[in-house]
């Protein structure tokens, strides 16, 4: 069937959403609650104008002669006054976000011109008492999890989006509460106890869920000179880090980008080592060591993945679980790093 | 116009609500013999779209046009009655089942056998505790009689009516918030299409249906369908600063005015008229010169004198709705709350330009981008109130 898309025609198939149509065909229309795979239309944000209504593009499917509308007036407006609600409630700490210019919200804000004028902010700390009486109940749950081992949680920068909960093979997350005070959450806000997939992760699209580890151990390993890191990649990495580094450098070698970070010694794994790569990892604290007279105590052993789970069962032969998340969040941190540190031998 | 005839609250107070002995002495499921007798569920489901019988909740959609699209299709089929009211100020479901439980009871069995429904839900708003007994007792004296359960009045047909108390949420009065709530979900609206008649409850078709709307159908059964389209009466709910506040019956072409002056028998002593909020807090303001109108839907109307303080009546507005809210959606979570914030800065007196700026703004993303039409009643009032109050002036 035809239908007309900002005045062009184009086909399409019964039974497809106008988002998957405008994807196909290359429109641009923004989303944060993930068109491409949930229909919830939520965000209200990928609205397109259709005979002078608006109408949500994810979940609205395409009939015959639709005559469509993907920029105007009043669609800006529409994105930019529910963007900028989201934003007040978001958490606004930009500068210190681990997900800084990697967020879709932050993306979503610039591309809008997004800034807290009207809206007093609504997460966050609070200092003094003048203060709350001006935030009165401009207040909402947060709720912040980082006893489980892979995955930190923290809801003051939930935009309770529902990706997480709509992708969780085991159904842990739900919404609880309603209205204002909606936090995306546990049952009964238990401590989150799964398989540690890591698909909530990958989805989230601003840092209400990331990964857990210690950064600052991690970069005090990674500059220590009498440690050797050595750093085993995992399969199909290459692709994940490229989509994620876009954002932040042009750098495509992965040897330089590496090394700059600190990494003495890059083991890619190849296809024949697949799920081999804990017997790699106890070649080099055991052999490997012996061979090049290291002391395995110095070897900082890194296993770059998106296997997160792995940091529940780590052993003796590896000391960090990296995804390919915490990857470029290390190359956004230390960017202005110019060279590797030298290979010392102990 | 026939004057004074009286479909729904003929026998409220005259007969005991705990007693089927007594509805049925006054000619209580007269119809549903009727029915069964004819065996002939065409000619009722003809009957109610001749009565051009429309949805008293709110919308008012035609109920015969809504039946008839389930009634076509084969297969497992529910039929749900909607008392969960919890509109600020409209309580006639709950005086339905609390006067005459077994009206409605029959109202509901007839709609079920028509549509063909073997399974009937009774959607009950939480906090109705009386109602809620009310209507358990009415359910077994009429599986008693038979006029219930399998084989009704050892005929062919078969109804199972279960109450299923929500938890009064405000947004599960919305049909697919309901009937995610029956099946077990959180109440949140649904997209739709696809509609509850063609997938609804548990994936089946259903006819989800205001309990105002259901006791209209044993009148309709056993007097026709065209007597009815003469004669449609429904439900007010009159409430400030009238002399008489309550619910009363009345001509369905009754108008605003009509209501106030005749039902309501005119404002309060040495109060004078400024305007009526119609429908809830969901519902419009309507000045002195727009009064000649009908109303559709939920037939509350809420008379406001010149003494009261609108900033009050605004805030209570808008804290329902940032109340009520699912959370599911960001215009409405976020908006309702924003709405609620300005209107607390309103009350103090201290509103900036930006204020108005992002008053304006908020009421025009509820009412084009929310998910549902919740978002959209939360403009309403704050948008009449700007509009035809001027109160930003």
């Amino acid at each position: 069937m035809q239908i007309k898309i900002n005045n062009k025609k184009y086909s399409a198939k019964v039974g497809e959403t106008i988002f998957q149509v405008c994807m196909r065909e290359g429109i641009k229309i923004p989303t944060l609650c993930g068109a491409k795979f949930s229909h919830e239309g939520l965000c209200r944000i990928c609205v397109v104008e259709f005979t002078g209504r608006l109408i949500t593009s994810c979940n609205t499917k395409v009939c015959k002669d639709m005559e469509l509308v993907t920029e105007s007036e009043k669609i800006s407006k529409a994105r930019r006054i529910n963007l900028e609600l989201l934003w007040a409630d978001h958490a606004g700490k930009c500068a210190t976000c681990k997900k800084n210019r990697l967020c879709d919200l932050q993306k979503l804000a610039e591309e809008y011109k997004i800034e807290n004028f009207h809206f007093v902010p609504r997460k966050g700390e609070m200092t003094n008492s003048e203060e709350q009486k001006l935030l009165r109940d401009n207040w909402s749950r947060v709720v912040v999890e980082n006893e489980n081992p892979c995955i930190s949680r923290n809801s003051e920068f939930c935009v309770e989006c529902r990706k997480c909960i709509n992708i969780c093979p085991e159904k842990k997350f739900g919404f609880n509460h309603r209205a204002r005070d909606v936090v995306v959450g546990t049952p009964y806000e238990k401590v989150l106890n799964c398989s540690f997939c890591g698909k909530c992760v990958e989805v989230c699209p601003v840092a209400a869920l990331t990964d857990q580890n210690d950064f600052s151990k991690i970069i005090e390993d990674l500059d220590d000179l009498k440690k050797f890191s050595v750093v085993v990649i995992d399969l199909e990495m290459d692709g994940k880090i490229r989509e994620q580094l876009k954002n932040i450098s042009h750098e495509q070698n992965f040897e330089k980008i590496f090394f700059d970070l600190g990494f003495e010694k890059i083991i890619k794994l190849e296809e024949k080592d697949r799920n081999e790569e804990d017997e790699i990892m106890k070649q080099i604290k055991t052999d490997y060591a012996r061979k090049e007279k290291i002391d395995p105590k110095n070897i900082c052993m890194f296993f770059i993945s998106s296997k997160i789970y792995k940091k529940v069962r780590k052993n003796e032969y590896l000391d960090y679980v990296l995804s390919e998340r915490e990857v470029v969040r290390l190359v956004r941190d230390r960017g202005n790093i110019v060279a590797g540190k030298m290979k010392i031998k102990a | 116009m026939q004057k004074n005839i009286k479909i729904i609250t003929e026998h409220w107070g005259k007969i005991n609500p705990l007693k089927i002995e007594d509805y049925v002495f006054v000619g209580g499921y007269e119809a549903l013999k009727k029915f069964i007798e004819k065996s002939d569920s065409k000619g009722a489901l003809e009957a109610v779209k001749l009565s051009r019988l429309s949805g008293r909740g709110g919308a008012g959609f035609l109920t015969g046009v809504k039946w008839e699209m389930v009634a076509a299709q084969k297969g497992e089929k529910y039929f749900v009655c909607n008392l969960d009211e919890s509109e600020p100020g409209t309580y006639k479901d709950r005086l339905i089942a609390e006067n005459n439980p077994h009206l409605l009871l029959e109202g509901i069995v007839l709609s079920a056998l028509t549509i063909g429904a073997k399974k009937s839900y009774i959607y009950l708003n939480g906090n109705y505790e009386k109602a809620k007994e009310v209507l358990a007792r009415a359910i077994l004296q009429a599986q008693e009689r038979k006029f219930l359960g399998t084989k009704i009045l050892g005929s062919k047909y078969s109804l199972e009516i279960e109450i299923f108390s929500g938890a009064g949420a405000y947004i599960c009065g919305e049909e697919t918030a309901l009937l995610s709530s029956i099946e077990g979900n959180r109440g949140e609206p649904k997209m739709r299409p696809p509609y509850p008649t063609e997938s609804g409850l548990f994936g089946k078709p259903t006819v989800v249906n205001n309990a105002e709307t259901i006791t209209n159908i044993p009148w309709i059964i056993q007097n026709g369908g065209k007597k009815y389209l003469k004669c449609a009466t429904k439900l007010f709910v009159l409430g400030g600063s009238v002399k008489n506040v309550g619910v009363f019956e009345a001509p369905i072409a009754t108008t605003i005015d009509e209501a106030i002056t005749k039902l309501g028998g005119g404002m309060q002593e040495g109060k004078e008229f400024w305007f009526a909020q119609v429908g809830g807090a969901s519902g419009g303001l309507y000045l002195e010169k727009e009064l000649g109108r009908t109303i559709l839907g939920s037939g509350a109307i809420l008379v406001v004198d010149k003494t009261a303080n609108i900033y009050d009546l605004l805030l209570s507005w808008t804290g329902f709705f940032r109340r009520e809210s699912c959370g599911k959606c960001v215009p409405c979570r976020e908006g309702t709350f924003r709405l609620h914030e300005i209107a607390e800065r309103l009350a103090d007196g201290e509103i900036a330009d930006r204020d108005k700026e992002a008053l304006n703004d908020i009421l025009w993303t509820l009412e084009n981008t929310t998910f549902c039409p919740l978002g959209k009643f939360a403009a309403v009032a704050v948008r009449d109130a700007i509009d035809k109050l001027g109160i930003l002036k």
